[in-house]
């Protein structure tokens, strides 16, 4: 009866429900911060890498992550630039995004409430106990086959799946996540 | 960044090389009579020129005797990058272009890396572990006639200089199903530029299937290895 009672059942509800909650609850995020856990499963192998870290995020556009050994590594994206460190500092890598992928772009689509689905992509969302999940899957052939986000009514990330046309599949999970915990710059620099 | 990886394909089969004593050395156990049939490991790779770093992690597979996948990971876990190589032909492969290069490494676009090229042909040739010196540094020819230094501890190579210069230092030896691995490569070119190769959680001689050693290339444009642009 114990069991019965704890176990939750996943309902859809309306992909726009599901946007707009997305929405509703990362508009109440200034910052965070989190310990994380990412799985990637190659398709051609019968391995799973894992590999753990924390990240951090302010809004706009200024994200943070850090990798554990033995994968150390550190990334920067502000906006639409990601510099990357290795073990030691020593060497960094510096990508150019184009200006339509930068951060603060997508952050401010979220300053407007949902009120119709996005063109060229497909989604669903789901309900259970609380947890949105909601996956969307882009038209097309492009890398990613889908992209399913799943996350609390206050915006709490819990889980980041990207699913690859290739059959790979990276898992991204977020613990002790703290959010408006007043991150400064110095919080988001590579030295 | 061509050079690059091409250098680590190169390199990839002198790690498995080093990995084929048979004789017991102080301080490592070999099994006698193991050798590298298979190889797959998480990696972490870092590169520093004159100009530019990069660094990154992934996962490579290896078959003997020379077949290769790589793949190269961006932050947040999509593949990058995917490098096959058969002999001497080599395939990559970006999926965020939904495009693969594909053709004889000798037409990869050179981009000053001709010099890198040849240190990797150098790096792959050396002596197997027990064919050498136990320990200590012999001045020698190498393979083309070229004057080298080469450092053993334990019969395994652990540094050898060219006399142009390049350098390269193997280390973090490990010993996986009886078979002595060098887990760390450390090389310098004579013009400074360094790449380093960390194997993280490898596994020797464990059954891998074809199918991870021959690159996918439904709905990908195929293009040869010269069209290969801004890496």
């Amino acid at each position: 009866m114990l069991l019965s009672a704890t176990v939750c059942h996943a309902r859809s509800v309306p992909p726009l429900e599901g946007l707009e909650a997305l929405r509703k609850g990362f508009g109440g995020i200034s910052d965070f911060t989190a310990e994380i856990s990412q799985e990637k499963r190659l398709s051609l192998m019968k391995r799973t890498m894992v590999m753990t870290g924390t990240v951090r995020f302010r809004k706009p556009d200024l994200f943070y992550m850090e990798l554990n050994p033995p994968f150390s590594s550190r990334m920067l994206l502000r906006d639409s630039v990601i510099e990357q460190a290795g073990p030691g500092g020593g060497e960094r890598n510096r990508i150019m995004l184009p200006p339509e992928q930068g951060l603060k772009r997508w952050i401010a689509k979220l300053a407007d409430p949902v009120t119709s689905l996005p063109e060229g992509v497909g989604m669903h969302a789901d309900l259970s106990g609380g947890l949105y999940t909601l996956t969307i899957t882009p038209a097309g052939k492009g890398q990613v086959k889908a992209l399913t986000i799943s996350f609390l009514e206050d915006g709490t990330i819990r889980r980041l799946v990207i699913s690859e046309q290739n059959g790979d599949r990276s898992v991204m999970t977020f613990k002790k996540l703290r959010r408006n915990v007043g991150l400064v710059d110095k919080d988001f620099r590579l030295e | 960044m061509t050079s690059f990886f091409r250098s680590l394909i190169l390199l990839v089969p002198f790690l498995l090389l080093t990995a084929c004593a048979t004789l017991p050395r102080p301080g490592i156990d070999y099994q006698p009579g193991a050798a590298v049939e298979t190889f797959s490991s998480a990696v972490s790779v870092s590169v520093q020129t004159s100009d530019r770093g990069m660094s990154g992690s992934g996962f490579m597979v290896y078959r003997r005797p020379d077949r290769l996948h790589l793949v190269i990971l961006s932050p947040f876990g999509t593949t990058l990058m995917e490098a096959f190589a058969l002999g001497d032909r080599i395939t990559l492969v970006y999926p965020s272009r939904s495009t693969a290069y594909s053709g004889p490494v000798s037409e990869l676009p050179v981009n000053g890396g001709l010099q890198g090229w040849s240190m990797m042909r150098w790096v792959m040739d050396v002596d197997l572990p027990g064919s050498g010196m136990l320990n200590g540094t012999v001045e020698r020819k190498d393979s083309r006639g070229n004057p080298e230094k080469v450092t053993f501890e334990n019969g395994l190579v652990t540094a050898k200089v060219s006399a142009a210069g390049d350098q390269v230092y193997y280390s973090g030896y490990t010993v996986v199903n009886g078979v002595p691995l060098a887990s760390v490569i450390d090389m310098r070119t004579a013009r400074n530029e360094q790449i380093r190769l960390v194997l993280s959680e490898p596994e020797v001689n464990t059954p891998l299937d074809d199918a991870a050693l021959l690159p996918g290339l439904a709905g990908l444009t195929v293009l040869p290895l010269s069209a290969i642009q801004g890496m």
